[in-house]
């Protein structure tokens, strides 16, 4: 199976990664290498925009769950930006609200970032 | 209970199980009463006929029931012959003491003292009310000094019109339902039987009205060809019950048993038990009574061979059997007629087979007769042709390998079970192929000049124009296309064969009926039509063996009646031709259709009959391949669907999340041949109903176990969210198993505005 192409972007030393239109297995996957590399560069502060994602299904979240693991395990900081009602209301029902924080936007997300990375380093 | 079911009293079926038979019960009851108030002499007698265990017996005791409940001036006296009381003195006794203890029963509104009828005939008479006791006391006495006469006939005269007759002292009229008559046959109860019909029943008020319930072959030979008799003798046929009615009574039956069941099993049941109430019931009784559901083909099966081999069906046709010939040399003989029969397929002769039984017996021919009477096989015109009873033949075969070619038990009960099995997915599939008949004989008997849109009858023009387009979209284009079919108006639809070989089977039809709405000669027209059931798209050999029967169905015609234009043929194949074989019959100017085209021929005519532009299709269906994101194909069918049908956006995208998770599920547990999912959308007035099925060994759960809970810590990988996903997104969930794999229904209910 071949990986998918996502689409990503640095702003400063913070990572934005946008999954697409459907998170599944394959756009997962892709997702947590992205991260991976990202980690392994020294970029502690990622966002994952789903402003163009319609639908997530079960495996994509799984997928989003070790992904969220990876980058508290490197120490980093990791936040949800733009989702739609549904899928917020997905993620609610799963539980993902204990282990990642969802913002409105991907602006408010770097913000928060940069002032959790400062409080965390004072 | 139910209060009906409170009064039961010789009905042996609750209410809610008799099911298709008030018709039948109405006349029997209604048939006295027509006698007492008939001014003209309107028959007052009646046979009710049908084939065993079609349920003649119950339709007398639910009349008996209803009438005796119903209090007024009919009285009903049930008898049932039986072997043991064919003797004219020992029939007259039993009669006589029935017939008295039923009159004071119903006199006395005490249904108990029906089985006063084990009593001396003097104490059933002393039970009788005051007023009647005086005459029924006398009878009594005239009877018993009659019995010292040595004069049976006198005795079973006395019995039955004598008895009638005294109704007229209490002013009832008698309605006498005599069951199993056909056992009177050959024995001396038959002419006093019939000297009663005539002189005793019959318009008169004051005489009884007869209801004798018979199997139907046995009836040539019980009533003379008298116009006098036949003049007063009413005709009630009851018939096989209708496969619609035998599976609501299958399902009253398992649900007031416990007893859990499938649709799938609910049809083969009926199909493989030849709707027969007797063995149906059979079969749940066993269930209920092993704690066996009959859910699957195999459990069902299990249970079939079960019954056949050395449960209830087969004790019961072992005692057929030995009732036909109780003697074990007979015995030997009816099952060695029966085995050949059966193995043989077609009719044998006559000859072949009192040859073959001649061993066993020294009068073959009347032993065929019994048989052929009680429909153990069938006699016509010098050939013995096999009983249309299917369980029978299973009995037939399992009893002569167990008893006549020797094999152990639990051998030939495998074989059976083997047999069934396999027979059982094919059954299956010859009622499909049936159902597709029956939709082309309708759909042919619509024809009546109206225009159809030429690509439906031309599959390659359909699919340059339609592929990929949805089916309501390929409605609405129809309504379009500038080129047509002028269609003929079809009289008359006759099914011409069929035939079948490995991976094809086809039937076909010749049609009849005129073009331009002129009736003449020049204008008859004769369509013949081929409807394929094929696992490939038909090749060029197939068709030339459909063409040749047709062909004679052509020639055939035009020699009869002399029809100067060639025959339209009409080819319909599930999957379509190669491309050679549509080459040629494109050069032959011959239709081609798909079974979807005749889906969308079916639509387009009822939409003319109905005189609408466009209906509301209200059920959809697709298939997609077990492929990487396949299912977003069936997600965005179903956000038109849902948005179709006022769904609100929050619903949509609810119900797309549910289905993407039902695709997984089904891509995952699917093991099936042609990868691939199918889903059904149904809207009903309030909710969408959607249905996805795969053809694996299981769908998520669906062996009882919990739905898997979500883990605080969820790992990757850990399946089991799909389920909890749809649960919670969607209104009901349903799994259920199928024979060849598993289906999920789930419905989403539409949100009326103020509701929660």
């Amino acid at each position: 199976m071949s990986a998918a192409e996502i689409k990503a972007r640095l702003i400063e030393d913070a990572a934005v990664i946008y999954p697409g239109l459907y998170l599944n297995q394959l756009r997962g996957e892709s997702i947590e290498s992205q991260c991976q590399e990202f980690l392994a560069s020294g970029v502690r502060r990622i966002v994952i925009n789903f402003e163009e994602t319609e639908l997530i299904n079960s495996i994509g979240i799984s997928i989003l769950l070790s992904v969220i693991d990876s980058v508290n395990h490197a120490q980093g900081a990791l936040m949800l930006s733009n989702l739609n009602a549904s899928n917020r209301e997905l993620f609610e029902m799963l539980g993902l609200m204990s282990h990642v924080e969802m913002v409105d936007t991907e602006e408010d997300a770097l913000l928060k970032l940069r002032g959790q990375i400062v409080q965390s380093s004072t | 209970m139910t209060n009906a079911d409170a009064t039961r009293i010789l009905s042996r079926i609750r209410d809610e199980e008799f099911i298709d038979r008030e018709v039948e019960v109405a006349r029997v009851c209604a048939l006295a009463q027509t006698g007492r108030e008939s001014q003209r002499g309107l028959p007052s007698n009646a046979l009710l006929l049908g084939a065993p265990r079609v349920g003649k017996s119950e339709i007398m005791r639910k009349s008996f029931d209803r009438l005796f409940n119903m209090g007024g001036e009919v009285i009903p006296i049930y008898y049932s012959l039986r072997r043991s009381c064919l003797d004219p003195d020992r029939f007259a006794w039993d009669y006589f003491a029935q017939f008295l203890a039923q009159f004071v029963a119903f006199k006395r509104n005490d249904l108990a003292l029906i089985s006063m009828a084990d009593e001396s005939l003097s104490v059933i008479a002393r039970a009788a009310p005051p007023e009647d006791y005086p005459w029924t006391r006398s009878m009594v006495d005239s009877f018993t000094i009659a019995s010292g006469s040595k004069d049976p006939s006198r005795l079973v005269r006395l019995a039955l019109s004598g008895s009638a007759a005294t109704c007229a002292q209490a002013s009832l009229t008698p309605l006498l339902l005599i069951d199993n008559w056909h056992m009177v046959a050959g024995s001396d109860l038959h002419t006093e039987f019939l000297r009663a019909l005539v002189e005793h029943g019959g318009s008169d008020p004051a005489n009884a009205a007869y209801v004798l319930s018979s199997l139907r072959r046995a009836i040539t030979e019980l009533i003379p060809a008298d116009e006098g008799l036949f003049d007063r003798l009413e005709m009630i046929h009851v018939e096989q019950m209708k496969e619609e009615h035998l599976e609501t009574l299958v399902r009253r039956r398992a649900e007031s048993l416990g007893v859990e069941i499938s649709d799938s099993t609910i049809e083969l049941m009926s199909r493989q038990l030849n709707c027969d109430v007797f063995y149906t019931r059979a079969i749940l009784d066993a269930a209920a009574s092993r704690g066996s559901s009959l859910k699957t083909f195999i459990e069902f099966e299990r249970l079939y061979t079960a019954e056949v081999l050395r449960g209830r069906i087969g004790v019961y046709l072992n005692a057929v059997l030995h009732d036909v010939a109780p003697e074990p040399r007979a015995g030997r003989a009816v099952l060695e007629a029966l085995a050949l029969v059966v193995s043989a397929g077609s009719r044998v002769p006559i000859e072949a087979v009192t040859e073959r039984i001649a061993e066993y017996t020294s009068d073959g021919e009347a032993l065929l007769a019994r048989m052929h009477s009680r429909e153990l096989l069938e006699i016509s015109y010098g050939f013995a042709n096999a009983s249309s009873d299917p369980v029978l033949s299973d009995y037939v075969r399992a009893r002569y390998r167990r008893e006549i070619t020797g094999a152990p038990r639990p051998v030939a009960g495998e074989e059976l079970l083997g047999e069934k099995l396999k027979h059982s997915y094919r059954l299956m599939m010859s009622r499909y192929n049936r159902a597709i008949q029956s939709q082309l004989v309708e759909l042919l008997s619509r024809f009546d000049f109206q225009n159809l849109p030429a690509s439906l009858f031309d599959l390659i023009t359909f699919d340059k124009r339609y592929r990929g387009i949805s089916r309501v979209q390929v409605r609405k284009a129809l309504d379009d296309e500038v080129d047509h079919v002028r269609l003929p108006q079809i009289v008359l639809v006759h099914d011409i064969g069929g035939g079948e070989q490995p991976g094809v089977s086809w039937r076909l039809f010749a049609a009849t009926g005129f073009e331009g709405g002129i009736y003449s000669d020049a204008n008859e027209v004769l369509w013949l039509v081929a409807l394929i059931n094929s696992k490939e798209p038909v090749d060029v050999e197939t068709l030339g063996r459909i063409d040749q029967p047709l062909e004679a169905a052509e020639r055939a015609r035009r020699g009869k009646s002399g029809m100067g234009q060639p025959g339209v043929r009409w080819y319909i194949s599930k999957e379509g031709f190669s491309a050679i074989a549509y080459e040629g019959l494109s050069r032959l100017k011959s239709y081609c259709s798909t079974y979807a085209q005749l889906d969308l021929i079916q639509d387009y005519l009822i939409r003319l009959a109905l005189g609408v532009e466009a209906r509301p299709a209200s059920e959809f269906e697709l298939v997609i391949p077990i492929e990487e994101e396949a299912e977003l194909i069936a997600a965005r069918t179903a956000e038109q669907i849902a948005r179709a049908a006022n769904f609100d956006q929050e619903a949509i995208n609810q119900i797309k999340t549910a289905l993407i998770e039902a695709c997984i599920n089904a891509a995952e547990h699917s093991d099936s041949p042609d990868r691939k999912i199918h889903q059904r959308f149904a809207i009903d007035d309030d909710k969408l109903i959607i249905t996805v099925s795969n053809k694996g060994k299981k769908f998520g759960r669906v062996n009882g176990q919990s739905t898997p809970s979500v883990s605080a810590q969820p790992a990757k990988g850990a399946r089991g969210r799909g389920l909890q996903i749809i649960r919670a997104l969607m209104d009901e969930v349903e799994f259920e198993r199928t024979d060849d794999g598993a289906r999920l229904v789930m419905t989403k209910y539409l949100k009326r505005p103020g509701s929660q």
